[in-house]
């Protein structure tokens, strides 16, 4: 094998358009995150890192046979179950939550992971029945979404228990939810949620709150909303400059390198730099869904749309939470924030439906 | 359903998701477009003018009390000029300007030095404390000059009683770097980050998280320079607990005072709870040293001391027992059945192992003459209990040595307390590479030798004399619920009533005629049971002669003294050691006699 075609080998099966786009990304959020962390170099470092192993998973996912990602998906959602059950019992506790197993040289969120073994459980159970989806099918779809969720819940981490339901229950949407049922369930959940209510802790409560009105309480629970907002609301047109954020280098805001990242980005780039960096997120998410729909079988389509939905509910989620337009919950911006289980989830993700893609027409026959 | 249905279905709702989701992202837009552009001004003018900060209130830390409500650590409000070292831009500069209204000394300097090196992120630095009146009143009217410079109103750790019980008390510091990773891997960071001390000894640092109470939080108002405006919200702090101690200051006291100049370790303990009542350990230094950051030359002064202050003599001061041993190598031949009254021997002044090995003297020159085991006891023969120890033999004898508690800690509650050493032919082995030797075993049985205990062994163990079925944990801590279960696990000795009443009756007879502390039992109101004890500090060589008057005072022997009162129903125990005190009886026995005096004659005691 000479070289050109080791790099046919690897990057034949690569959509450019979207790889070009994450990489685009993921420069600019490696450059914001120098500005976050005070210009302390380690955090960047391992957040380069942590890019690279996100990308050799990519690679490595990409080029792989589609028929072992079918295979795997309910091992990989059996495992991520026990790694959840196992994080409740032993994990690190850090905020209050234990989210986190301590593997010596990295800590592993089994949370994130859940955002592709979740969607992979879903689209294989699908395919399953594919000829013969009744509500049966749905209610037990039901069920596997519900078991992690419950295990995510009780961590606490009700942010990333919610994107999970979202996610779960979009792809249940798409295999073909009878609308009727939808609208029922609506008004179910609206009679309910009183008592929904009742069983949130005091801060959860608080952040949800302090959204409907930020100013009722603007020094409790809404301070970190009202931080960000003044420092997005800083960055102006133009911004202040990289390296010279006042909200961040006098350290109003807070978590800059994970949750608020985005509002570092806002206050030193401004408005240009939001509306760029929101623009190739678009890109990045039409054409992952155009490739959902350009799928032939049951399986990927729902995968891919699954695995786009996942991650761009927790970008929308994150950049709404930034700008004041969602409450404070813990979710990280998908290639931007700090945190290795993130980055290398969200890379896998992508080279998942790389693959999927690119061996569409294979699946089809 | 068929393929097509589905298919046809799923593309409508992807159509229909990525609508809702491209919606969304506009709406974001729109956001961003009204906060950065149509808000801009009104947010910049909050960047700039006002902002909020949170910042920590550390919680007033729990006051010490004796027994009898003494105060023994106190908080005191003192006002200290405190800066921000980053935004000061001439620290040389400033300080001239500031000396004009406000002496600065060269020692403050230096402990503003020694604070900013192990200063917490985001901390302000004391420039000036403890201001007195005349100063704050002259900083107050001027404070507008000196924008940089923060008036703070802190309480300090201070200590009315200075340099007494300094060893069990303990002291604070200023949190070091070292604490911080400790505080981080005990996830108890977040809990300081207002409190710049930390207990670091003593009752200060074994009960650090009950002293310490939990940190609150307040938002403040802040302009572009970082200076309060206004308090918006307060979360207090929880302060915390008081701690009440088994010590009795006035005791206390009375047991300092009686060891005047010299060195040596003290320990009083209530022999039927484990409460300990005084705690001496000579000589002593100010805690308050320490409290701001101890100096250079303070510190060097006391640690390179060839007295040695900084070391706790109770719990970490190793001595060997000398005769106040022998009270427990007797329980440990009257257990195996050994020198059972009436047995006697005949004591010539020394013993010999063999015919041909050498001659262990008896410290009275020609011997005791006749000598049953109690009043081996009273007289201190130590003929008797060379035979008695190398005929139980090492093993049997550490046995009940380890039931006393020797060789072990006693689980008090104060920290890095040290084992102590009963020796054996194994550790030996290990330690030195040699056999063990019949003579050792018979200079075990006087308390030379290898044998170290630490003088709170020795309280414990005189304690368990007095009641050998009672279980206990000697503590500082009055009605600690934690210690007494504790106390609760640990089995009392197992000793049969004969062979205590006869330990009893050669402790008793020490102070009685003919005993080696007769002379204080003529004196005392009440019956003391005691032991006198004389360690060497140094080997003579073959030959060589003890003369205490031709020795350096550091070569001196040890006097100790173990004692528990009133016999019949003993109050009070107690082991003294004084070092280089030379014989027990004599400069020991006294201290422990005005201790007893104290606790038990009524109209001392509240």
């Amino acid at each position: 094998m000479n070289l050109t075609t080791i790099q046919n080998y690897i990057f034949q099966k690569l959509d450019r358009p979207l790889f070009g786009a994450i990489t685009l990304i993921l420069t600019i959020g490696l450059i914001n995150l120098i500005s976050a962390n005070h210009q302390d170099v380690s955090n960047s470092l391992s957040h380069t890192i942590n890019i690279f192993i996100g990308i050799v998973f990519l690679f490595m996912i990409c080029n792989s046979q589609t028929r072992n990602i079918l295979v795997f998906a309910p091992w990989a959602y059996s495992l991520t179950l026990f790694l959840l059950i196992y994080v409740n019992l032993y994990g690190i506790e850090s905020h209050g939550a234990q989210r986190w197993i301590n593997l010596g040289i990295f800590n592993l969120q089994p949370s994130e992971i859940l955002k592709i073994t979740l969607p992979l459980m879903l689209a294989w159970f699908y395919q399953k029945c594919t000829f013969n989806i009744n509500y049966k099918v749905h209610f037990v779809a039901g069920l596997l979404i519900f078991l992690p969720l419950y295990l995510v819940a009780i961590q606490p981490d009700l942010g990333t228990s919610l994107l999970i339901l979202f996610g779960g229950l979009t792809v249940i949407f798409l295999a073909g939810l009878p609308t009727r049922f939808i609208i029922i369930s609506f008004f179910g959940l609206l009679i309910s949620s009183p008592f929904i209510w009742n069983t949130l802790l005091n801060y959860q409560k608080e952040r949800i709150l302090s959204l409907i009105d930020p100013l009722s309480d603007p020094y409790g629970a809404g301070y970190q909303s009202i931080q960000s907002i003044i420092a997005v609301g800083h960055g102006g047109i133009f911004g202040r400059g990289w390296l010279n954020g006042e909200q961040t280098s006098l350290q109003f805001l807070p978590e800059t390198a994970t949750d608020f990242v985005f509002s570092v980005f806002s206050e030193e780039f401004g408005f240009f730099g939001v509306l760029s960096v929101i623009t190739i997120y678009v890109f990045i998410f039409y054409r992952c869904m155009w490739m959902a729909t350009k799928m032939q079988d049951t399986f990927s389509r729902l995968l891919v749309a699954g695995l786009t939905i996942s991650l761009f509910i927790s970008l929308t989620v994150n950049i709404g939470m930034i700008s004041g337009l969602l409450p404070v919950v813990g979710v990280p911006l998908p290639f931007f924030s700090y945190g290795g289980s993130s980055m290398v989830v969200s890379l896998t993700s992508i080279g998942i439906i790389m693959n999927l893609y690119s061996n569409k027409s294979l699946i089809a026959n | 359903m068929d393929k097509y249905y589905i298919k046809f279905i799923l593309r409508n709702r992807l159509n229909f998701i990525t609508y809702c989701f491209l919606i969304f992202f506009f709406l974001i837009i729109l956001r961003f477009f009204y906060i950065q552009i149509l808000q801009n001004t009104y947010y910049s003018t909050q960047a700039l003018d006002n902002s909020i900060k949170v910042v920590p209130i550390k919680p007033a830390r729990g006051l010490i009390f004796d027994r009898n409500n003494i105060i023994l650590a106190d908080n005191k409000l003192s006002y200290d000029l405190e800066i921000i070292p980053e935004q000061i831009e001439n620290l040389s500069i400033l300080i001239t300007r500031l000396s004009d209204l406000i002496p600065i000394k060269t020692s403050d300097i230096d402990k503003y030095k020694r604070i900013l090196k192990n200063k917490q992120y985001n901390n302000t630095v004391p420039i000036k404390t403890n201001l007195t009146n005349e100063e704050l009143a002259k900083f107050v009217t001027n404070s507008y000059k000196f924008p940089n410079i923060e008036l703070k109103e802190t309480l300090k750790r201070f200590y009315p009683e200075g340099e007494v019980g300094v060893h069990y008390l303990g002291y604070i510091n200023r949190i070091s770097k070292k604490d911080l990773i400790t505080l981080e891997k005990e996830g108890k960071k977040k809990n300081y980050i207002g409190t710049d001390h930390i207990g670091k000894a003593g009752v200060e640092f074994q009960y650090e998280n009950e002293l310490h109470g939990v940190s609150g939080y307040k938002h403040i108002e802040v302009n572009a320079t970082g200076k309060p405006v206004r308090t918006i919200k307060n979360f207090p702090a929880r302060e915390g607990e008081n701690i009440h101690l088994t010590i009795d200051l006035k005791m206390q006291k009375i047991a300092e005072k009686e060891f005047k100049n010299r060195k040596g370790a003290l320990i009083a303990l209530d022999p039927s709870n484990g409460e300990i009542l005084a705690y001496v350990s000579m000589p002593t230094y100010n805690p308050g040293f320490f409290v701001d950051g101890i100096s250079h030359k303070n510190w060097n002064q006391l640690n390179k001391s060839p007295d040695k202050p900084l070391l706790d003599r109770v719990i970490n001061g190793l001595y060997p027992p000398g005769s106040t041993l022998k009270p427990f190598v007797a329980v440990a031949g009257l257990e195996n059945q050994l020198r059972l009254p009436p047995f006697k021997i005949n004591d010539p002044g020394y013993f010999y192992i063999s015919d041909d090995s050498r001659r262990f003297k008896d410290w009275k020159i020609g011997g005791h003459g006749e000598v049953d085991i109690v009043k081996a006891i009273a007289v201190s023969c130590d003929t008797f209990f060379y035979g008695l120890a190398i005929e139980l033999g090492i093993p049997k004898l550490n046995k009940t040595l380890a039931n006393f508690g020797f060789g072990m800690k006693t689980g008090v509650d104060l920290p890095n307390e040290k084992l102590g050493l009963i020796a054996d032919a194994k550790w030996k082995k290990k330690k030195y590479r040699k056999n063990w030797y019949a003579g050792e075993t018979a200079i075990t049985g006087i308390g030379q030798g290898y044998t170290q205990v630490t003088p709170i062994q020795l309280a414990l163990a005189t304690s368990k004399i007095a009641y050998p079925n009672k279980s206990m944990v000697p503590h500082i801590k009055l009605n600690s619920q934690q210690l007494k279960q504790t106390a609760n696990l640990t089995p009392p000795i197992s000793i049969s009533d004969k062979t205590i009443e006869w330990v009893k009756e050669g402790m008793e007879n020490v102070t009685e005629d003919g005993g080696t502390a007769a002379f204080i039992g003529k004196t005392t109101s009440y019956k003391m049971a005691a032991k006198t004890g004389t360690a060497q500090v140094f080997g003579l060589k073959k030959g060589e002669v003890y003369e205490e008057e031709k020795l350096p005072d550091h070569l001196k022997d040890h006097a100790l003294f173990i004692a528990y009162a009133p016999a019949s129903k003993p109050e009070i125990a107690i082991a003294i050691i004084v070092e280089n005190g030379g014989h027990g009886g004599s400069t020991a026995g006294p201290i422990a006699k005005k201790i007893f005096d104290y606790y038990l004659t009524s109209k001392n005691r509240k």
